[in-house]
């Protein structure tokens, strides 16, 4: 299972061993600051944005069709954005780094 | 699964005889043909030309063009507008950026409380003590005795003020102001002056609840003006009160109708978090909110008048096609579900995290109930000149059974 790294507004860097499920599940279990995921991961708050750095983007895959829809008007989204809601971890990803994007 | 078998039978009420063809219901989306044509409905809310913005990325985008579509317009971003409701504009509502900003920020932690794992414990534990307290009863009136009681003392929790205050705000009726009658201004009279008790209290023994908070708040390097915090504390409480009630009445009648859907929130307890999403689609517990155009603006070839008002369709966009596949069925599990119920972009619902935690709550309790039995329901409509449409209950009495 992957090891994951969120790295927040104010710098702070959490990694978080053998993370499993979404990776807006696992911010969420570990409280992470910056993902709210109010809506609980169904598309629709936008509040569980993060940014993929370049080397990252191929194995995450792309913004699926809402996401890009949503992601379309969000101030400070950009190519590396991604909701971490819609982003299913696998063991490909291991090692995986992202920023948060606070609202 | 479709969410129409109790209007049927309701539709007999003389409140709102209509001809419709009995296989669908046009009070679930009656934006829709507009929506198609050209994502635009002009018409008359009391009075007043209004020009409905219907398709879903239409509303989105429309939600953060705060330029051309303006909520700097105190009083007017309601629908219809509450000039004689209240004295003072709402915040932050009635603002647009940059003031919006720090004015938001101003009661955001409070709104942030319901992410608090303690609080969570309280809304279940209110819940379940409401539920309970309901089975003990041969019926109830969802209405009186359960959602407004249920949203009050929510609300308590989220102003962090005691539980016992709630009783107040149960005294006041299920409409503080809004539902157009002559009452408007009596009843929004009394919340002010509520208000300004509070207000009174919280300066002279300050502590820290939403009051207190408001009166040491400060706006651009200065204190809030007793405006201000008026403003901003008729806005918790009008924005917070029927929508959570309409929410808590749907959700209640619809599991009522399908006990198959007790049945899996009861296998499946994930389902709550989808079902809740999808329930506030459905629901759509406000229909639109209203923006000012500054100058005459073209919305999809209809000419908006400078300084008079558009409206934010959520209920309509949330039932656009070309987002969600068969908007008319309710489904527990869809995902993704990208609605509106809860606005967007700038002004997006600061209440949300609130208002989901009831429902949740209210879901994951109820999912231990064998089955909710239906005695009487009416829906209450809201009647305008081009469009009707269902939203909550004017009355809903069942029996919940264990
Ligand atoms: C199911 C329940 C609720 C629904 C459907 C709902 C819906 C909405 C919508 C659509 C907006 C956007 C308004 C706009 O764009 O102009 C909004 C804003 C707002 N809501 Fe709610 N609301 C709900 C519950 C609550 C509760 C419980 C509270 C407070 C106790 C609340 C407080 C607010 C506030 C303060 C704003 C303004 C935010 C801003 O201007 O930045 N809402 N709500
Ligand atoms: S959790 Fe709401 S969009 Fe991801």
């Amino acid at each position: 299972m992957p090891k994951v790294t969120f790295i927040t507004s104010d710098g702070e860097k959490t990694t978080i061993e053998n993370a499993i499920g979404t990776l807006m599940e696992v911010a969420t279990e570990h409280e992470i600051e910056g993902i709210d995921a109010i809506c609980g991961g169904v598309c629709s708050c936008a509040t569980c944005h993060v940014r993929v750095a370049d080397e990252w983007k191929e194995k995450v895959g792309p913004q699926n069709e809402t996401e890009k829809d949503i992601l379309d008007m969000e101030d400070g989204a950009d190519d590396n954005s991604r909701l971490s809601c819609q982003i299913e971890l696998t063991d490909e990803m291991d090692g995986l780094v992202v920023e948060v994007v606070e609202l | 699964m479709r969410w129409t078998d109790l209007s049927l039978k309701s539709w007999n009420s003389k409140d709102f005889q209509l001809t419709m063809d009995n296989t669908s219901c046009p009070y679930h989306d009656p934006f829709k043909k507009a929506r198609q044509e050209n994502g635009v409905m002009e018409t008359e809310v009391a009075g007043e030309k209004i020009a409905l913005i219907l398709g879903y990325k239409d509303v989105r985008s429309a939600a953060r063009e705060y330029a051309t579509f303006s909520s700097d317009a105190p009083f007017r971003v309601p629908i219809p507008s509450e000039e004689d409701a209240r004295s003072v504009r709402q915040l932050p509502i009635e603002t647009n950026p940059p003031e919006h900003k720090e004015y938001r920020a101003i009661v955001e932690p409070f709104f942030r409380r319901p992410m608090q794992k303690d609080y969570i414990a309280k809304i279940e534990s209110l819940v379940d003590d409401l539920v309970e307290n309901a089975i003990q009863q041969d019926s109830i009136k969802v209405i009186t005795e359960f959602a407004l009681p249920l949203q009050s003392r929510a609300l308590t929790h989220l102003l962090n003020v005691p539980e016992k205050e709630a009783d107040t705000w149960v005294s006041w009726g299920v409409h503080v102001f809004r539902e157009g009658n002559s009452n408007d201004s009596q009843k929004g009279q009394a919340l002010e002056d509520y208000i300004h008790q509070q207000l009174d209290m919280a300066k002279q023994n300050p502590g820290e609840d939403f009051f207190s908070a408001l009166t040491r708040a400060e706006y651009q390097g200065r204190p809030l003006t007793r405006d201000e915090m008026l403003g901003f504390a008729n806005l918790t409480f009008a924005g917070g009160r029927d929508t959570v009630i309409h929410s808590i009445s749907s959700t209640i009648a619809y599991l009522s109708e399908h006990p198959e859907a007790l049945a899996a929130l009861r296998e499946n307890p994930k389902l709550v978090i989808t079902a809740t999403e999808e329930l506030m689609r459905y629901i759509s517990p406000i229909t639109h909110i209203g923006r000012v155009c500054p100058v005459k603006t073209d919305v999809n070839g209809v000419q908006v008048e400078a300084d008079s008002r558009v409206a934010l369709s959520w209920a309509s966009a949330n039932f656009d096609e070309t987002v969600f596949e068969s908007p008319e069925e309710l489904r527990l599990d869809r995902k993704p579900n990208p609605h509106m119920a809860f606005g967007n972009g700038t002004h997006n619902c600061l209440g949300a995290i609130h208002a989901r935690l009831i429902i949740r709550s209210l879901l994951k309790k109820l999912s231990e109930l064998q089955s909710i039995t239906l005695l009487s329901a009416q829906r209450s409509i809201e009647k305008e000149v081009d469009y009707e449409r269902e939203l909550g209950y004017k009355n809903l009495t069942v029996t919940l059974n264990r």
